[in-house]
């Protein structure tokens, strides 16, 4: 070989060979069905080393934040927040970040299946079906009932599938669907709407601009954790922060139970569960008499004297806070989390609230509004409370209902046990779920239809709360479907399209693209949008390119607060229902959510405030345990009125002697390998009781502990030596 | 050593002279049997097994097939995590045994080659059988550290060879200079064990038939004993005491930089060289005694080459070495304590008041308490078993040393939100493994090779004679070298 | 060959070329960046019971202590803790294989996966306790190796791995710059850490350019603290206690 044979040359020969192969080799059966086209002419999404990225909508709770998803030859590699989209700019939450396991879990549905009810997924119990046969089961079940015997049961996230089933209902009167997840029910959503409405007369889900507060006062709200929109009511928080734009703001956590975000609060307040509305309403009246002037009706009623003594807060404490919250013109008082469950869950609801009345921050920057409704959002689709669900359950068992469809949420899992929902789908003829993991609910089901991944999927979803724009988040399929699965709304138009009469003239859309496309089209008229179209497709394209679509200013609108403190508010202590000495705190947990335990790195973040990995324990106070005898990682038996539940002991410094609290977000039976048989449900405990606007009083319970004597070891990331001096020989 | 007159002791004639008696009894050197007996008595000792020999030694086998080798496979296969090692504990209890192992081999080199060039009598017998514990325990060192390799398979990465990734292993690390002082250690112990042992070699190749000849014949080096062949012998073994003095020192030093280089609390001392050194010939010394004590009660003959007197003498060296220990022991602590550093403070009050503060109070009664409460009795440091006993305390405190300097020590450091308290695991079987191995080596080296350097007792012998001055009997000595 | 093996340093100290501030004021320790950073950089997960015995690959962790007894108990504010990138590194000369190199370019404490054989010195010897070891190969069932990020070598038993400021995005970002041929701006990327964190907690970029961001913040806070900078390891992230 000559020395001017340069490697550039030499590749070029190993080229040429590569491709006669590949024309030799072409002729075989295969060369039908693929083309083949040389690497110089590769379809954008498949450059070797570059990546696509696409705009999409998180679904991994019902914020709505959008992300953009990194992909590189038709795979998912990296998830990463949307710089551009209002809600989040750019951040995530680290379950948005692990929504790639989900994507590539390997334990998701993958072929439509009929199987027995309450059998595991698997080949054995189940019936593979092909689409064909699958869509003709749904278009049966839509066909051959009457309309009022057919319900929808769909996820908490206001999304265009919610869309298309409320407009087969309006046209052709099977039930509206129902929305419900167990975020909406350890909120207290419907609470905290109806407070808004008996104080505002409106309601709706408050937003409260803590990025431009200067003195924050939650009663349980833990918006840095799974609270409505953590994404951005963290920046909120970064916000009120910052000390190097103005005065570095602060924040004080009412709550029994320290959470992750009491821990970030200057000040955290023990406060006896049940004396939330009182301690509210009393730090209202000092504040008030700190400012001078008639006392208003609604704070006028308490005794703080009496308040301290019931609450367990100390009457200067009371002051001192209330000389705080009144000294700033930017206050800012938040209800939310476990004190919404509590039975007079509203009441504290409203008490919150009305504090907001001292510095009259409401429709000011730092105060509280209504959050900016999306585009397209319909008042009457708000989530079902918990009351609602037990109605529809009751509904279930009477045998009203004949075919269920259930898309989107797990209740069998999230709802207390005490409910029967699994009992009550025995009288339901048919349950159809569209799950995309084998949950506990979709094992209950006749058959699976599995959906995409949210990250295979179109669609678009509407922004409730959280960010001062009005935002409607735009999804699309980062990846080709991974599986043998198909979008549920294709699946219901063409079961509609097989079912005829009034179904198939309800639904006339091609396909799920041309759904939101008819959906989204409106916005092409409205100004003060991010991108402008004349026609519907490039509309829809820069819709999806961009990630949704947001109007530029703010559409967030302010209550009305002429009423707010001209009422009596209530300020009794909440009833408590059961035997125990223990008042029982169930959190949500920050890192799992209701539906992150089959995420295996989820599953391995520790706990922000206990360093936890891969399992559930129960917080108790140390003195506490010292005089039950019980000591770190003792396994206990938590009882309630309702049922019992298991789990290891937590000696957590920073809960009061008489309450205990319990995360949710394991305990499953089933969802895959990463979650199922690992820790237990707190939901077992919960007893069917509700507060006053009929969410579920989930916090309203007193339980008893009793020891076992056995000893489960917690998967800690923190050291027992080093932060608790445990095992160091050294005096406590 | 040349066909000289044979060993003699003037006034023999005198047999009612108790102090004669006496001597004899007493001393090995004073005591000389015919060479050709003696000899035999070496060969007889090295060719008999009993059933008890091979029971104990299939068992062994079997614990080394199974803890050593059946384990290490299933380490290498399954990956550290079958250790007990994790954050903050990256290193358990094979870097103990490292530790240890090589702290064994030091006794070897400091009986033969310290008393040798101070010309420590007492000595004669025993040279070989602590030599051969300084190669066998640098065995088990070596494979010690193999074992705690994350790659072992890639191990020679670590020694300096011409390759094509144009990398020499990294002169800066501590674990470079260990592995070269290691290797020096081993090549230069083995054939420090090697060079005496050709005469001993000569005369086993001439006294036996068989496959045992042609393995002499080989390993004596065609050695007939003249004159020129010894003298050359002495030089180079003169040499090789001199020189793998500091050789062993070093080892040792090395080790101890391991840790002491290492920016971790209560490891980064100057002291740890010496401290190190002087903890080494501890357990060395101690597991000698132990090896005599086995080796008299259970070998043919051995009964008449070593005796309490050798006990007597070595455990006086163990008493001034476990006083030296005691002594940098206090000082490493003083110094530390005072020294007021946090974490160091936590450290050491961890060592005694953590869940392993049993460990740091039996290493001191062990180290300390029990060999000075024994060893300065005459008649108890006489007893081959009590000091056996003793030797046995000594090597458990000094293992229990090293899993204080290192699992237990590595458990505080300055990040408190990692302190975790290390667990063993497979450790357990392949630390038994090695030690059978170690036990296994030398019952096969004690039927293989003479363990009595007999050219050195003989050499002994004649060197020291009885004179009776009037009515007194002494031990007059000449001067051979 | 015209490259030279690079020198190693082992005293001469190094500013540093890139770096983080961290506020720990505005940590909310949700795990946000853990959950970024085990997703970029491929990190593997053990499991519960390996989690719980300190083997967890976590390449950043986030701390807490507690201050106080009941009802005066505080948590102290997240600290989350990563590699250090010192310029000093303790790490760097114990490692007998040359593993763990100081690169001269991006000024980063690097760890060559495959030149480690295991020994786990500079684990041991790093004061910050952030070097993660692959204790065993650990199980990633299928189809879950498909979010594997090209980029990012995937580590096997046996190997020291740890934080890497995301390497591979600055060299993605520089041979970017270079192919437009202008120089690499201060903002252009961060590391995955930083771009998730919801509080903006984590700030990436270049210490040595005095108007970059971490600059600028590093001066604004001006009582900024680098752990355990009494040992002379030189670290390249701040803290801001806050507060």
């Amino acid at each position: 070989m000559s020395e001017n044979f340069s490697r550039r040359d030499f590749l070029k020969l190993a080229g040429l060979g590569a491709a006669t192969t590949a024309v030799l080799t072409g002729c075989g059966p295969a060369s039908r069905f693929v083309r083949r086209e040389p690497y110089m002419q590769m379809p954008e999404y498949t450059y070797n080393g570059l990546s696509t990225y696409y705009a999409t909508t998180c679904r991994e709770c019902a914020a709505g934040c959008g992300l953009v998803v990194r992909t590189m030859q038709g795979r998912a590699i990296k998830t990463e927040g949307n710089t551009n989209h209002p809600l989040n700019l750019g951040k995530t939450c680290a379950r948005g970040q692990a929504t790639l396991q989900g994507l590539y879990n390997p334990d998701r549905v993958t072929d439509p299946i009929q199987k027995a009810r309450g059998t595991a997924l698997g080949r054995e119990s189940g019936n593979l079906l092909d689409w064909d046969a699958a869509i003709q089961v749904a278009a049966d079940a839509l066909g051959k009932h009457k309309p009022e015997e057919i319900a929808f049961l769909l996820g908490l996230a206001p999304d265009h599938l919610d869309d298309l089933v409320r407009e087969l209902a309006e046209a052709t009167g099977i039930n509206p669907p129902l929305r419900f997840g167990a975020l909406s029910m350890f909120e207290a959503r419907a609470t905290l709407s109806r407070a808004a409405e008996n104080l505002f007369g409106k309601s709706g889900i408050p937003y409260f601009d803590i990025g431009g507060a200067q003195v924050v006062f939650s009663f349980g709200a833990n918006f840095l954790e799974t609270w409505l929109s953590p994404v951005s009511y963290t920046r909120g928080f970064a916000q009120m922060r910052e000390a190097l734009s103005k005065r570095r703001g602060t924040f004080v956590q009412f709550e029994p139970r320290l959470s992750s975000t009491g821990a970030k609060a200057d000040e955290w307040i023990p406060i006896r569960p049940g004396t939330e509305a009182l301690v509210a309403l009393t730090i209202g009246r000092l504040a008030f008499e700190l400012i001078g002037g008639a006392l208003p009706r609604a704070f006028s009623d308490v005794d703080p004297m009496q308040a301290a003594a019931k609450s367990g807060v100390k009457l200067e404490t009371l002051q001192r806070l209330a000389a705080l919250f009144a000294g700033s013109p930017h206050s800012l008082a938040i209800p939310g989390g476990p004190a919404l469950g509590l039975k007079n869950g509203l009441s504290v609801a409203e008490a919150v609230l009305a504090l907001n009345a001292i510095p009259n921050n409401f429709g000011k920057p730092g105060g509280v509004f209504f959050s900016a409704p999306a585009p397209g959002q319909m008042e009457s689709s708000r989530a079902a409370s918990t009351r609602e669900m037990r109605d529809f359950i009751t509904k279930l068992a009477d045998g009203d209902i004949k075919v269920l469809f259930i898309h989107g949420v797990n209740p069998v899992f999230e709802l207390p046990a005490e409910m029967g929902f699994k009992d009550a789908l025995q009288n339901v003829e048919q349950v159809i779920s569209f799950a995309t993991f084998p949950d506990e609910t979709a094992l209950e089901a006749d058959f699976i239809l599995p959906d995409h991944h949210g990250l295979e999927s179109w669609g678009y979803q509407q922004v409730g709360t959280g960010t001062a724009q009005s935002v409607l988040s735009g999804a699309q399929p980062v990846v080709s479907p991974f599986y043998n699965t198909r979008a549920t709304v294709d699946v219901l138009l063409a079961a509609a399209k097989l079912a005829g009469g009034a179904f198939a003239q309800a639904l006339p859309y091609v396909d799920e693209v041309a759904f939101v496309q008819h959906r989204i089209a409106p916005l092409m008229r409205e100004s003060g949008g991010p991108f402008s179209a004349p026609e519907i497709g490039a509309f829809s394209a820069y819709f999806q390119q961009h990630g949704g679509w947001w109007k530029k200013g703010t559409d967030l609108l302010p209550p009305n607060p002429a009423d707010v403190l001209n009422r009596d508010l209530d300020q009794t202590e909440s009833e408590f229902v059961g035997e125990g000495e223990f008042f029982l705190v169930p959190f949500v947990s920050p890192t799992l959510a209701e539906a992150g335990a089959n995420k295996p790195w989820l599953q391995e973040l520790p706990d922000p405030t206990t360093t936890v990995m891969w399992n559930t324990w129960v917080e108790m106070n140390p003195a506490t345990a010292h005089d039950l005898h019980i000591e770190n990682e003792d396994v206990v038996v938590i009882t309630s009125e309702a049922g019992e539940v298991e789990a290891p002991v937590y000696l957590y410094p920073a809960i009061r002697p008489d309450t205990i609290a319990i995360p949710f977000g394991q305990g499953h039976s089933s969802y895959g390998r990463y979650a199922a048989g690992r820790g237990a449900n707190p939901a077992d405990l919960f007893g069917l009781h509700f507060n006053q606007a009929g969410d579920l009083a989930f916090a309203g319970m007193k339980v008893t502990v009793r020891k076992t004597d056995r000893k489960q070891a917690l998967s800690r990331m923190e050291s027992l030596m080093g932060v608790y001096g445990e095992g160091l020989g050294q005096e406590k | 050593m040349s066909d000289q007159n044979k060993p003699s002791v003037q006034g023999t004639a005198g047999h009612h002279d108790h102090g004669e008696e006496h001597f004899r009894e007493k001393h090995l050197l004073l005591d000389p049997l015919p060479r050709g007996e003696m000899n035999a008595m070496v060969m007889e000792s090295m060719q008999t097994t009993s059933w008890r020999f091979w029971l104990v030694f299939a068992i062994l086998s079997a614990i080394v097939v199974y803890g050593l080798f059946y384990k290490w496979g299933v380490l290498i296969l399954k990956g550290q995590g079958e250790a007990g090692v994790m954050r903050p504990d990256y290193w358990g209890i094979f870097l103990v045994n490292t530790v240890f192992w090589i702290g064994i081999s030091h006794a070897g080199t400091f009986i033969s080659a310290i008393l040798r060039v101070f010309k420590a009598e007492f000595r004669r017998p025993f040279t070989r059988a602590a030599e051969l514990m300084t190669t066998f325990g640098l065995v088990q060192a070596g494979f010690s550290v193999f074992m705690h390799m994350g790659r072992v398979w890639l191990a020679y990465w670590l020694f300096p060879y011409a390759n094509q990734r144009m990398l020499w292993p990294n002169l800066h690390s501590p674990l470079t200079w260990d592995l070269l002082a290691i290797t020096t250690y081993l090549l230069s112990s083995t054939m420090y064990l090697f060079l005496p042992l050709i005469p001993d070699m000569a005369m086993a190749r001439d006294r036996s038939t068989g496959w045992r000849k042609t393995f002499y014949k080989i390993l004596a080096l065609g050695f007939r004993g003249t004159e020129g062949e010894w003298t050359h012998l002495r030089n180079a073994m003169n040499i090789f005491a001199f020189a793998i003095i500091p050789v062993m020192f070093s080892v040792h030093t090395i080790v101890s930089w391991d840790f002491a280089a290492a920016t971790r609390p209560g490891w980064n001392s100057t002291i740890f060289g010496p401290y190190f050194v002087v903890g080494a010939l501890h357990s060395g010394m101690g597991a000698v005694v132990m090896v005599l004590a086995i080796v008299r009660g259970t070998m043919k003959h051995m009964k008449y080459f070593i005796r309490p007197e050798h006990f007597e003498a070595i455990g006086k060296l163990m008493l001034i070495i476990s006083m030296g220990w005691a002594y940098f022991f206090f000082n490493d602590y003083l110094v530390q304590w005072y020294g007021g550093d946090k974490w160091t403070k936590q450290l050491l009050h961890f060592h005694e008041a953590g869940p392993l503060g049993w460990m740091w109070f039996a290493m001191l009664v062990f180290n300390v308490v029990i060999p000075w409460s024994v060893l300065w009795n005459h008649k108890w440091r006489s007893s081959p078993w009590l000091i056996f006993f003793v030797g046995l305390f000594i090597n458990v405190g000094m293992w229990f040393e090293r899993y204080i300097i290192i699992p237990v020590s590595v458990t505080i450091n300055r990040m408190p939100f990692t302190w975790r308290l290390y667990e063993p695991a497979i450790e357990i079987p392949m630390s038994i493994g090695t030690l059978a191995l170690f036990i296994l080596l030398y019952m096969a080296a004690s039927r293989l090779v003479p363990l009595i350097p007999v050219w050195e007792v003989q050499e002994g012998q004649m060197a020291h004679k009885l004179t009776r001055f009037g009515r007194k009997t002494v031990v007059t000595v000449s001067e051979l070298e | 060959m015209n490259s030279k093996i690079p020198e190693i340093k082992l005293s001469e100290e190094q500013t540093g070329k890139w770096g983080m501030v961290i506020d720990q004021d505005i940590c909310t320790g949700c795990q946000a960046c853990v959950a970024a950073c085990a997703m970029e950089n491929n990190l593997s997960f053990v499991g519960e019971v390996d989690a719980g015995y300190g083997r967890s690959m976590h390449w950043i962790r986030i701390e807490r202590f507690w201050e106080g007894e009941y009802p005066e108990v505080k948590m102290t504010p997240g600290q989350p803790m990563m590699c250090q990138q010192c310029g000093s590194a303790p790490c760097e000369p114990v490692c007998p294989a040359f593993a763990t190199v100081h690169s001269q370019a991006e000024q980063l404490n690097l760890q060559v996966y495959n030149r480690c054989v295991g020994t786990r010195y500079c684990a041991n010897n790093c004061p910050y306790q952030v070097r993660s070891f692959n204790w065993r190969d650990y199980v990633r069932p299928e189809p879950l190796p498909n979010q594997l990020n090209p980029d990012v070598t995937v580590r096997r038993m046996g190997v020291m791995e740890k934080c890497t400021f995301c390497i591979q995005r600055i060299h993605k970002a520089e041979d970017k710059a270079k192919s437009e041929g202008r120089e690499l701006t201060d903002g252009e990327f961060t590391t995955a850490c930083a771009q998730a964190c919801p509080a903006n907690a984590i700030t990436f970029g270049r210490i040595d350019q005095p108007e970059s961001l971490v600059s600028q913040l590093i001066r604004k806070h001006g009582h900024g603290v680098k752990h355990l900078e009494e040992l002379g390891t030189l670290p390249s992230v701040t803290y801001f206690k806050g507060g």
